[in-house]
């Protein structure tokens, strides 16, 4: 496989990955905020279930025990838009994917020539 | 889809400040990597590397206890470019998007998942594979195994800043931590060596040019 072969077969990779993301994912917590829960008394460690309403309060209580009450209005917050459902998220996640290709393309130009 | 870094609420600022610290001095360094050692004609593997990683962070495969976990991929970029300063450049450009674009991570602890993840991910995968590999001569096994040991070591150094920010115990964070991630870094291992397996496949070359680069 020649060179430019591999990189396009690699984005044509990274688009398919992005568009099966949301429908092939697991929404079970992942292993951090599983941890988390874990120690806020919302789930066992080696349990499955998930107290949601004890989840739901642990994230106010980490709040009181760090004092970091920063918060960030993301355009797409949790890779989602709006009204729009699993679509969106693919949608949403191509375009994550696609941004990332063009910066590190860009970035990556400008410093390798900068020498 | 749901959280799969720290966010802002888990570490207090004054020590989310002193992990940016850290992080940039990173960052500089591989900038630094990027200009000099970085040469043109693969900077479009750079950024395919790049991209493909955001894609795989957000396929969240289950594991048992209620969990899942998804791919970090630091020692992939660092094993494919080369060096522990490509998976630094290639996953803070991740985290950023991720963090900015999509509320993944927070912001004023992007510092701490930068150095989780591409630093601690970055050398602990380079360095593994490349003791491995010269020691047992085989790649796959090696990139398994480095990819494995990087996303544990990561999640434990995770463990770890959770337990001086007062969000964990240290004991049950590394206990639970460990035991969960020790299960995604299969997924980790995994999916390392077989995109190492298909990128040399497909360039041979790629090989030589990493034999004998040092950091």
């Amino acid at each position: 496989m020649g060179r430019e072969n591999l990189i396009y077969f690699g984005v044509i990779i990274a688009l398919v990955i992005a568009v099966a993301a949301p429908f092939v994912a697991s929404s079970n917590p992942d292993g951090l905020e599983s941890a988390f829960f874990g120690v806020f008394g919302a789930k066992e460690v080696q349990g499955s279930d998930l107290d949601e309403e004890a989840a739901g309060a642990a994230e106010e209580q980490v709040q009181e025990v760090t004092g970091n009450t920063f918060s960030f209005a993301s355009p797409f917050p949790d890779y989602s838009i709006e009204g729009m459902e699993k679509a969106g998220e693919a949608l949403v996640i191509v375009i994550g994917t696609l941004l990332v290709l063009a910066i590190a393309f860009g970035l990556g130009r400008v410093l390798s020539r900068s020498e | 889809m749901n959280i799969v870094h720290i966010p802002d609420a888990f570490i207090p600022l004054t020590q989310a400040a002193v992990y940016w610290v850290i992080a940039l001095i990173f960052i500089a360094l591989s900038l630094r990597w990027a200009r000099n050692e970085m040469k043109e004609e693969k900077v479009p593997l750079v950024a395919v590397l790049a991209a493909g990683i955001f894609a795989i962070q957000a396929v969240n495969v289950p594991i048992p206890w209620g969990t899942s976990g998804h791919m970090m991929g630091a020692a992939l970029a660092a094993i494919v470019l080369g060096s522990p300063f490509a998976a630094i450049f290639v996953l803070t450009l991740v985290l950023i998007v991720q963090g900015v674009l999509f509320g993944d991570g927070g912001i004023t602890v992007m510092g701490a998942n930068i150095i989780n993840m591409g630093v601690i991910g970055g050398f602990v995968g380079f360095y593994s594979y490349k003791g491995l590999n010269s020691a047992i001569r085989n790649p796959y096994p090696a990139a398994f195994i480095a990819g494995w040991l990087s996303l544990f070591v990561a999640a434990l150094v995770c463990a770890v800043e959770m337990a001086i920010a007062g969000t964990f115990p240290l004991e049950i964070g590394l206990i639970s931590m460990g035991l969960y991630h020790a299960v995604i870094g299969v997924i980790e291992g995994g999916i390392t060596a077989v995109a190492l397996y298909l990128i040399y496949t497909a360039r041979p070359d790629l090989i030589s040019d990493n034999a004998g680069v040092a950091a």
